[in-house]
């Protein structure tokens, strides 16, 4: 079987295949340009509008003790309730999964009335003072406008599909005011790998996003930081208690969130009509009675919480009520992120801790700020088991590398913890409890890759020499006894590469060979026959591939509609062999799996 | 009839042109969408600094009428809706302090403080924060960094009341040394002026550097030279460092300046005693620098006002044998010629004179811890002797000077 009979299409089919493969990746760098700066208009825009709402429907200072605390998310719940019954059906939920399910669901599709229902009913929620945050919408709302920009351009559906995680890491990136930690978000939550085909768009997208995003807030970071330091090296125990206390804390929110949600879910259709009425008006209970800071995304809090403005039984009352109220909003299927709330909790676990610490050790303990930030982290990594994105939105949000130990250390341990306590991480108990089976990116990113080396055999094979003559190759041949049980020959050939040559093309080579100084029959010289030519010039210029043990396993399955068998070389030494590997053995170890 | 070529020419010349025709239809749709939402950016950010105004106003009143914890809320939300502007954070830090939120106004300074630590104003709130929390060191260090801060306006002033407020501090906490060279400091480097030459004169005073307060008391009486105030301060240290004739003098004016200005400012009673005793103690003070004939009368003149009240102390013990050992001793004393001798004598004789003076202020001294405390002229003698050193002020109030000279 000649490889050349291989060829599956014509010259001009495959230029015409490779000028649209060319065309679709130059428009998916122009287009990530695009989308992230429209991506940004909008975030800012969707930003404008609850800050605007919350202003005209809960006054320039809800304070306690103000009736329309309680009035205005209750009759907002209602409204809501109705519009995403009625009009918006897509709109609920946080977005995370929303948007994971078009790429993996909808090719990428994400409609537009999602988009305007998303962005009128989050902020709407927002503004009445729903327990959510902005930056999960924010996300839909880029994957959106994503989805609806790659439509126009007739691209092919393979290429549609990327441009979801691509709108979604610039509407992040415009949220948070911070390109890196919304493009490892995108990696680590919604693609699940480092795909370098969308890697570029999506870094692309994520700062035009944030670009159009300080065009209009400015460059300050979202919170303003006062000093943030590691004092002394003992204080590292501290926020080992901190991480251990997220990881706790996470736990609750967890299972608050995974307990209430279903159960809301399951009462009758007219039950589920009033519910985002009822968790208003039970969220603007807690605001009038005390602690309206728990009341919509909670930023002023942060910030304040950061400057040392509350006590530290306050700290704490102000977690707990947060938990509370974000599962009342969340489990209601009021629109809203989960993104701020969870900054929110740790924020002020945080500090809550950095208090304890700064009164027992005042001379061992950094600003309570540095806690305050760190418990943002640490929620991020053990509520929503992003440990790469906690660790870098904690230095970006804070502009400062001198934390980035404490910040290690209590990440990992509230993940690690979390992971314990907790295995299934939220958003897959969401999309198990909205009966969808999306990838869960915590297993994908654990999952080891099978390798060639896992399915690499000895070398059973005869093995030639490529310089040899046909007649030298031919006795060595005859060294090997029967051959029947090796269906190929490897031959390694003068430029270091091998050539997997099949019995049938052996014996095709053989028998034009010269007859030996026997003096058996003359036959007539081809060129072919040649008998100064050597074995691996009769062969040809072809080569098997080269492959190397640690390369993927599934690499090799390409090549076995040419090859037979697959010589496995070594990296350092160019040609020697490490082993084969054939395509029953891949399979077979793909089956042991 | 085309050929393949032509058609895929064709094709993809459409193909271009579609694109083209759908990348400028997005520019289009995203500067449109630019337009909006900075159209509604800016007046989102006009009503966002509308109610920043309107909050920090309220906030201001509320601090003004003494009703910090108002002016805390309303400063708040002044700050949510303008965060990081520097005047609503220093009223807010201020409001807090004056709330008594001594920490969490520290720490809100102290945030202030990192982004500006050369700032004056917030030095000076720090080391008023410091005070209270008893915190010495910090305080003196933000003081310092205040004095040496950047001040807005007339920095020079500022600058020398930090520097007498530290110095206040300091005579708080008792380290006078380093209130006085903060004053002299303080009053050296700012202008003639007289609330400030008054307010420096008697900070020094309190700091225990009477020569100096009354270098600044002159200062100021050069500047308004019938100041009641003045006058009284200067009459009073005078008198306290044991110049009575410059007590009497500024004393008198003092009256003389009350008696012809407004019956409001009629000198105190407590004034016109201390006139009276200024001018008796000058009767009385044997000073060695006066002429021998006056220094003899003032002595004979202490001798019968020490013996009568000895003699009256030693009455209230009768019968005599349980006289105390003291007084049984001075009436020894007063037996020998120290007691007994005349004017002539006297005259001739300046060790006598000493051991005479020396005799009446043991006497006065003596009789008071036996007797309790005296009145009229023994009091006066016994005053003298507990200043066995009293000072010597120069008179005129235009020189400046310090003179230091001592008995």
């Amino acid at each position: 079987m000649n490889h050349r009979q291989f060829a599956a299409h014509t010259p001009a089919a495959d230029g015409a295949a490779q000028a649209a493969a060319l065309r679709e990746e130059r428009l998916l760098l122009l287009l990530s340009i695009f989308i992230g700066v429209i991506a940004g208009l909008l975030v800012v825009a969707f930003h404008m509008a609850f800050d605007w709402l919350s202003v005209l429907m809960r006054g320039s200072s809800p304070q306690p003790h103000q009736l329309r605390l309680i009035v205005v998310p209750t009759i907002s719940g209602l409204v809501i309730a109705v519009l995403v019954r009625y009009v918006f059906p897509e709109a609920r939920g946080s977005g995370v999964n929303q948007t994971k399910a078009a790429l993996y669901i909808h090719n990428g599709y994400i409609s537009a009335r999602t988009v305007i229902g998303k962005f009128l009913l989050s902020a709407l929620a927002l503004g009445a003072g729903f327990s959510s945050g902005p930056e999960d919408p924010s996300l839909q709302i880029g994957a959106g406008v994503a989805s609806q920009i790659s439509r126009r351009f007739g691209l092919s559906r393979e290429r549609l599909r990327v441009f979801a995680p691509i709108g979604a890491a610039a509407g992040l990136a415009a949220a948070f005011n911070a390109p890196i930690s919304a493009i490892l978000f995108v990696i680590e939550e919604v693609i699940g790998n480092w795909s370098a085909a969308v890697l570029g768009s999506i870094v692309l997208s994520a700062i035009s996003g944030v670009v159009v995003a300080r065009w209009f807030w400015g460059a300050e970071p979202m919170f303003r930081i006062p000093t943030v330091n590691l004092v002394d090296p003992r204080e590292l125990l501290a926020y080992a208690v901190l991480g251990v206390t997220g990881g706790v804390a996470s736990l609750a929110f967890t299972k608050s969130v995974g307990w209430l949600r279903p159960l809301l879910r399951r009462q009758s259709a007219t039950s589920q009509l009033l519910q985002p009425a009822a968790a208003g008006f039970l969220v603007g209970c807690i605001g009038y009675f005390g602690l309206p800071q728990v009341m919509g995304a909670g930023y002023e809090a942060i910030d304040a919480a950061m400057h040392s403005q509350f006590t530290v039984q306050v700290l704490l009352l102000l977690a707990v009520f947060k938990i509370i109220a974000t599962t009342l909003s969340f489990s209601s299927g009021t629109p809203g992120g989960m993104f701020a709330p969870t900054l929110f909790v740790g924020a002020m676990l945080g500090a809550a801790i950095g208090s304890v610490e700064h009164h027992f050790f005042p001379h061992l303990t950094g600003s309570i700020a540095s806690y305050a930030l760190v418990g943002m982290g640490v929620l991020f990594a053990a509520f929503l088991r992003a440990p790469l994105t906690s660790v870098f939105m904690v230095l970006e949000v804070s502009q400062n590398y001198s934390i980035i130990l404490p910040v290690i250390l209590a990440n990992t341990i509230a993940y690690l913890l979390s992971r314990i306590l907790q295995p299934v991480p939220v958003f897959e108990i969401f999309t198990r409890q909205d009966g969808l089976d999306l990838p869960s990116m915590e297993e994908q990113r654990e999952e080891s890759d099978l390798h060639l080396e896992d399915a690499l055999h000895p070398v059973t094979v005869p093995v030639l020499q490529g310089g040899v003559s046909l007649l030298a190759a031919a006795d060595a041949l005859a060294q090997f006894g029967d051959l029947s049980a090796a269906p190929v020959v490897l031959v390694h050939c003068s430029d270091g590469l091998w050539y997997a040559a099949t019995r049938a093309e052996m014996d095709s080579l053989l028998a034009t060979a010269p007859p030996d100084a026997a003096g058996e029959e003359s036959v007539a010289l081809t060129p072919a026959a040649d008998p100064s030519l050597t074995l691996e010039q009769r062969l040809g210029p072809e080569r098997t591939p080269v492959l190397f043990p640690d390369l993927p396993l599934a690499s090799a399955l390409p090549h076995f509609q040419r090859w037979l068998l697959l010589p496995i070389t070594n990296r350092a030494v160019r040609g020697a062999l490490e082993g084969t590997v054939s395509q029953d053995d891949v399979l077979k170890r793909y089956q042991q799996r | 009839m085309l050929t393949d070529f032509e058609k895929g020419s064709i094709a993809k010349r459409k193909l271009i042109l579609r694109d083209s025709l759908a990348i400028f239809s997005l520019f289009f749709a995203t500067v449109l969408l630019f337009a909006i939402t900075l159209f509604l950016f800016r007046s989102f950010t006009a009503h966002r600094a509308g109610l920043a105004q309107l909050w920090s106003d309220r906030g201001r009143e509320a601090l003004q009428a003494g009703k910090p914890a108002d002016a805390i809320v309303d400063l708040r939300t002044a700050l949510t809706y303008s965060p990081g502007t520097r005047a609503y954070e220093l009223l807010l830090a201020q409001a807090l302090a004056e709330a008594g939120h001594t920490d969490e106004a520290y720490q809100y300074f102290m945030g202030l403080w990192v982004a500006e630590p050369g700032d004056g104003f917030i030095n000076l709130q720090l080391a008023r924060l410091a005070r209270t929390r008893n915190d010495r060191q910090s305080a003196v260090n933000f003081y310092r960094a205040s004095i040496y801060g950047t001040w807005e306006g007339d920095g020079v002033a500022r600058r020398s009341e930090v520097r007498l407020e530290l110095a206040r501090f300091l005579i708080d906490q008792n380290d006078l040394a380093a209130a006085r060279l903060e004053l002299l400091i303080a009053g050296g480097n700012a202008p003639d002026e007289f609330n400030r030459d008054m307010n420096t004169a008697d900070l020094l005073r309190q700091a225990h550097d009477p020569i100096n307060a009354w270098t600044y008391y002159l200062k100021a009486l050069a500047q308004r030279p019938g100041d009641p105030a003045a006058l009284e301060a200067a009459g009073r240290l005078a008198y306290q460092v044991g110049d009575y004739a410059n007590a009497s003098r500024l004393l008198a004016r003092l009256e003389a300046e009350s008696a012809a200005g407004d019956s409001a400012l009629s000198t105190a009673s407590d004034d016109t005693i201390l006139l009276e005793k200024a001018a008796r103690l000058q009767e009385l003070l044997p000073s060695p620098a006066l002429p021998a004939r006056e220094r003899v009368a003032h002595i004979l003149a202490g001798r019968i006002i020490a013996r009568q009240r000895l003699s009256a102390c030693s009455a209230q013990f009768n019968p005599a044998p349980k006289l105390p050992s003291a007084l049984q001793a001075l009436n020894a004393t007063w037996a020998g010629p120290e007691g007994s001798a005349g004017a002539a004598t006297l005259l001739h004789d300046s060790a006598l004179q000493d051991s005479a003076v020396q005799l009446i202020y043991d006497t006065e001294t003596q009789t008071e811890m036996v007797c309790g405390m005296p009145t009229g002229d023994d009091a006066l003698l016994l005053r003298l002797a507990t200043t066995p050193h009293p000072m010597s002020l120069p008179e005129s109030e235009g020189t400046g000077g310090t003179t230091d000279s001592r008995d």
